[in-house]
């Protein structure tokens, strides 16, 4: 059931666009019809985290029009199937496309550098619910400027930088002179953040980093290279970056070793299919991920369910804010991508979740970080801000 | 460096091993076809994938074995086992022949060029993958637990699992069935006698379709028994897993020297070692880097791989 | 209709004509093909993706490549399933010269063009003894190799990429701009008839001669006195040569280099590209470079579903029209079929 709602939205989004040019110029003055657009992975094999987060905006999409008749947004999906290859190819026809004034995602980083010199170009506003890459709004980190996304990038999201420690911290939390391992998924998302977690260890007292590390293609299914590794240098916490469906085969194969070692994972990791897959190897799991609608609060979700026909997935709660400070520019009159962008720049309110949400001269909000979630039961279980 | 290789040298080898019986029989897929179309079977990646989907719609709809329920014991374990490997195998084997149908069969007939048989099997593993993708959401699918994987003993500090057991024994024993089967079977004889002529073996009376049809047959059972272990093991199968794996496969069968099945199966056990102890050694981001090394190595000295006949010989 | 050959029609128009009559229909083609840009607005555009950005990449890169691979799998008849490492060569060299050096895309192209030669000679020396299906799993594995270091070696920045690939520099007044890419569709397309003009002159002449006689049948071609290793090397670092050369072109164009771009599924496309369209025929690889470089972008609003389409389309054209859309001369294809079913 599912499947065919997907795949009819699919159709349905991909006529929304080849008719929205026309949906504009007839609408009558008595609806306003404004166009946004989401860009993420929409097939291929990471198509599941952005139809997830195109759910999120379609959402909030949902709700404004209901809330404000006379009132019409189309929502333009373009797929970059997260890689920036397919991206370049995309971003021009978005960047020149004027009836678009604003674009929820680039859901990964990659993507994100890859489309933002058109987006620039184009003065079009962006704001990724997922795009974690630290050089995207630090001007010193980005080993070259264009990586750099002002004035126009902006995100929702707290960044590598800021989960490395929180995962490093979560991981050994409640440990004694915890001897940790650390490995990544070879993916643009995991290096980098290995990379944080690492600095991160290395600063706190007590804590060591054994073992050389390994970096694991994300195609791999047989870890046991990697559990030797592990075994060799008598690690007591195993620090993973990459994806949940990995790091649910993973961890199935270090606990039928025999392995009790505490093992931890970051925002790719954080997702309930997790749980799901790992079934009891899974369980006290440390993950730290950023809130999901159900926890913020299960009226929204159940909300969700009814509206969208699918339970909201990872990043939810971001992409519903995010589509949401467009609307509210788009509620104020602010039509023009100039105008969005100046909107964006001076937004100050509150996000689902609570937190508080206004963008710092780089693009990034200010607050919001990351929360420790403990599998239990088969859940992710949030153990509050790690601190 | 070699720290890990030298303390879990044993355990590593039989997780290679193990990885090797797998490689083993998707090897035999591709060598079987090899022996007789003289031709690379581009989609017997996806045949493996869609083996892999056999085994767990075995247990998960016909049993109803789900994330949360005990593992199988006794003569229940035996049974859903048994299911699941002919589920495994029955799916793979179906979508073995209907490649041959749909992608080889035309194109054979009119005695075309190869290139354009390999794209058409490429097209078709574009077609089964993406099938596989629409209809599962490109979402992973999890196996549940069917065996407990008890560590059965140690040896010399390696431990002897269940599931690693069972698929050394099972593979080897389904392996050692087919290379049988090929090697004394009436059909077998048929397939081995088109294989080394085509011409003469239709002359000498050998009905070439079915006999091609039978290869394709037997490749694909190959192949879907090796997706069920490796549902067993891994517990964990999506639709884009065939790739890996069939690469690895086909790079196992040409290191044996492709046609060539007892090639297939040194190959198949030299490469998942070759994996696993360059995954020790160098990290396992550099495992595929050696794997070709080695590959290229091997032809280098030994072009028709370590158990091929010369490629002339046998195409004359 | 069923014995019309598109080709021989096409051939048969070309040998009836005098000479002004080629240079008019020469330049009335390249002028109607360097138009494409503006035959956007139609039936051509491309949902989403900007059709402009299309014609360049996938497009006309595609036609270029294709051509390139041809020299090695149409003309010499080797396959090679690692065309992509090339690619790679030439997209990073332009990547790593363009931000670490003030030279520009011109100056880097040939030395992008040198060095994906210079790997097509390394991997071609020890490895063109191999035959077949041999030769095409050693290239595959050598089209991954070059992902795998570019992913793990830290001047190519790993997964990351490199970013902040400068444009090429003005030519007179055509300025490349990004968000109109009619310019790099010119370029490209200049590339692409010196591309052809390459093949043409050396088919007719020495090398062209012992391509043929090496696909037709090694053997005897070596037997008869043609040094087959060395005119395969030829071939092999000829073919390089075209994709590095789109390789620094794309890395300029693209801005942004990662090994994500370079995954085998880019060889196994071109190779598509060149036996879809007609292998060893020049104009059929051009045709196959077009229709598949273009055809996913054009059926996005089947969305999820555009990749299983495409599959089906390769199926059901190889078993139709096995020889590929525009097929090569019928003398030449007659000994094929003989020689690569043997």
């Amino acid at each position: 059931m599912n499947k065919k709602i997907k795949a009819s939205a699919a159709i349905v989004a991909a006529f929304a666009l080849s008719l929205g040019a026309f949906a504009a110029t007839s609408a009558s003055a008595a609806t306003k019809t404004y166009t946004l657009a989401y860009q993420g992975p929409l097939s291929g094999g990471e198509a599941s985290t952005g139809i997830d987060e195109q759910n999120g905006v379609k959402y909030a999409i949902k709700v404004f029009e209901a809330a404000n008749p006379g009132y019409k947004i189309n929502l333009v999906s373009v797929d970059d199937e997260g890689d920036p290859a397919v991206a370049s190819k995309v971003a021009p026809g978005v960047g020149t496309n004027r009836k678009i004034i604003g674009l929820v995602g680039p859901a990964y980083s990659g993507a994100t550098i890859a489309s933002l010199p058109y987006y620039k170009a184009g003065n079009l506003t962006v704001i990724s619910p997922s795009a974690t890459r630290v050089s995207l709004t630090d001007p010193k980190s980005a080993t070259v400027k264009s990586d750099y996304g002002r004035p126009i990038f902006h995100r929702v999201v707290a960044t590598d930088d800021k989960q490395g420690p929180a995962l490093a911290k979560f991981a050994i939390k409640g440990l004694t002179a915890p001897k940790v391992f650390v490995f990544d998924d070879q993916s643009s998302y995991a290096v980098p953040l290995r990379g944080y977690v690492e600095a991160a260890l290395k600063k706190i007292v007590g804590a060591s980093i054994v073992g050389s590390g390994d970096s694991v293609p994300n195609t791999t299914t047989d870890f046991s290279p990697t559990i030797a590794k592990i075994k060799t240098a008598g690690a007591t916490v195993v620090i993973y970056t990459g994806y949940y469906s990995q790091a649910a085969v993973f961890i199935k194969q270090l606990r039928d070793s025999g392995s009790t070692a505490v093992f931890a994972g970051g925002d790719g990791v954080f997702n309930q299919e997790f749980a799901k897959l790992a079934g009891k190897s899974g369980e006290n799991a440390r993950l730290t991920g950023v809130a999901g609608l159900s926890d913020v609060d299960p009226k929204l979700e159940a909300d969700f369910k009814a509206k969208m026909g699918v339970s909201s997935g990872v990043y939810a709660v971001e992409s519903i804010d995010a589509a949401n400070i467009f609307l509210s520019g788009i509620l104020n009159g602010k039509t023009t991508r100039a105008a969005i962008n100046k909107w964006v720049k001076s937004y100050s309110g509150k996000g689902l979740g609570g937190t508080s949400l206004k963008f710092n001269q780089h693009g990034d909000i200010s607050e919001g970080g990351f929360a420790g979630f403990l599998v239990t039961g088969g859940k992710l279980v949030n153990q509050g801000a790690v601190v | 460096m070699f720290t890990v290789f030298i303390d879990q040298f044993w355990q590593l080898t039989i997780s290679g091993i193990a990885l090797g019986f797998i490689y083993v029989l998707i090897a035999l897929g591709y060598t079987m076809v090899y022996g007789v179309l003289r031709m690379i079977n581009f989609a017997n990646s996806e045949i493996f994938m869609w083996g892999t989907f056999g085994a767990i719609v075995a247990s998960r709809d016909l049993f109803r074995y789900n994330q949360t329920t005990e593992p199988a014991t006794g003569g229940k374990l035996a049974l859903v086992l048994f299911i699941q490997l002919f589920a495994a195998m029955a799916f793979a084997a179906v979508v073995s022949v209907i490649v041959e149908l749909a992608a080889y069969r035309r194109l054979r007939a009119r005695g075309t060029n190869r290139l354009a048989t390999l794209i058409s099997a490429i097209g078709m593993s574009m077609v089964l993958s993406e099938t596989m993708r629409l209809m599962t959401d490109s979402r992973p699918v999890g196996s549940p637990r069917i065996l407990e994987k008890v560590i059965l003993t140690e040896v010399w500090g390696a431990q002897i699992r269940l599931d690693t057991l069972i698929t050394i024994v099972a593979a080897g024993a389904i392996f050692i069935i087919l290379e049988r089967f090929v090697k004394l079977s009436r059909m077998g004889k048929a397939i081995r006698a088109v294989s080394m002529n085509e011409d003469a073996a239709k002359l000498m009376g050998i009905n070439l379709n079915r006999v091609i049809t039978v290869t394709f047959l037997v490749g694909g059972l190959a192949t879907g028994a090796a997706g069920f272990f490796y549902v067993t093991v891994y517990e964990y199968t999506k639709f884009n897993i065939g790739f890996t794996m069939g690469l690895a496969a086909f790079t196992a069968a040409v290191v044996g020297g492709i046609g060539n099945i007892r090639g297939a199966f040194f190959g198949g056990v030299f490469l998942g070692l070759a994996e696993v102890y360059a995954s020790a050694i160098l990290g396992t981001q550099w495992k595929a880097v050696t794997i070709f090394i080695v590959l290229v190595l091997v032809l280098l000295f030994k072009p028709n791989g370590l158990f091929g006949e010369a490629v002339q010989q046998t195409r004359a | 209709m069923k014995n019309f050959n598109l080709r021989d029609f096409g051939a048969d128009i070309w040998e009836r004509s005098n000479r002004p009559v080629r240079v008019a229909i020469v330049i009335v083609v390249i002028g109607l093909v360097a138009m494409m840009p503006y035959a956007g607005a139609g039936f051509l555009a491309t949902p989403i993706a900007a059709y402009d950005a299309v014609i360049v990449y996938p497009v006309a890169i595609f036609v270029l490549m294709s051509l390139g691979l041809n020299i090695v799998v149409g003309k010499s008849g080797m396959l090679d399933l690692g065309y992509v490492a090339f690619f790679a060569i030439g997209a990073y060299t332009m990547g790593f010269l363009g931000i670490h050096t003030s030279l520009n895309t011109w100056e880097i192209m040939p030395i992008g063009i040198g060095l994906a030669m210079l790997a097509g000679v390394m991997l071609g020396l020890p490895t063109l003894r191999l035959r077949g299906d041999y030769l095409a799993i050693v290239t595959l594995g050598f089209g991954e190799i070059i992902r795998i270091v570019a992913l793990n070696v830290s001047w190519t920045n790993g997964p990351n990429g490199i970013s902040g690939i400068p444009m090429p520099p003005d030519i007179g007044p055509l300025k490349f701009r990004l968000d109109d890419q009619k310019v790099f569709f010119w370029v490209v397309l200049a590339m692409i008839l010196m591309t052809i003009w390459m093949i043409r002159r050396l088919s007719v002449r020495r090398p062209g001669r012992a391509w043929e006689a090496i696909r037709q049948d090694e053997d005897a071609a070596e037997l008869m006195g043609v040094p087959t290793l060395k005119y395969k090397i030829w071939s092999f670092t000829l073919g390089a040569a075209v994709g590095g050369a789109a390789g620094v072109l794309y890395g300029s164009k693209n801005l942004f280099v990662a090994p994500e771009m370079f995954t085998l599924n880019v060889s196994i496309l071109i190779l598509a590209c060149v036996v879809f369209g007609g292998i060893g025929n020049i104009w059929g690889v051009i045709v196959g470079g077009v229709i598949l470089g273009y055809l996913p972008d054009r059926i996005r609003f089947i969305s999820d579903a555009r990749l299983l389409v495409f599959g089906l389309v390769l199926v059901v054209v190889m078993n139709f029209r096995p020889d590929g859309l525009l097929p090569r001369k019928k003398r030449e294809k007659a000994l094929v079929k003989k020689g690569a079913n043997s």
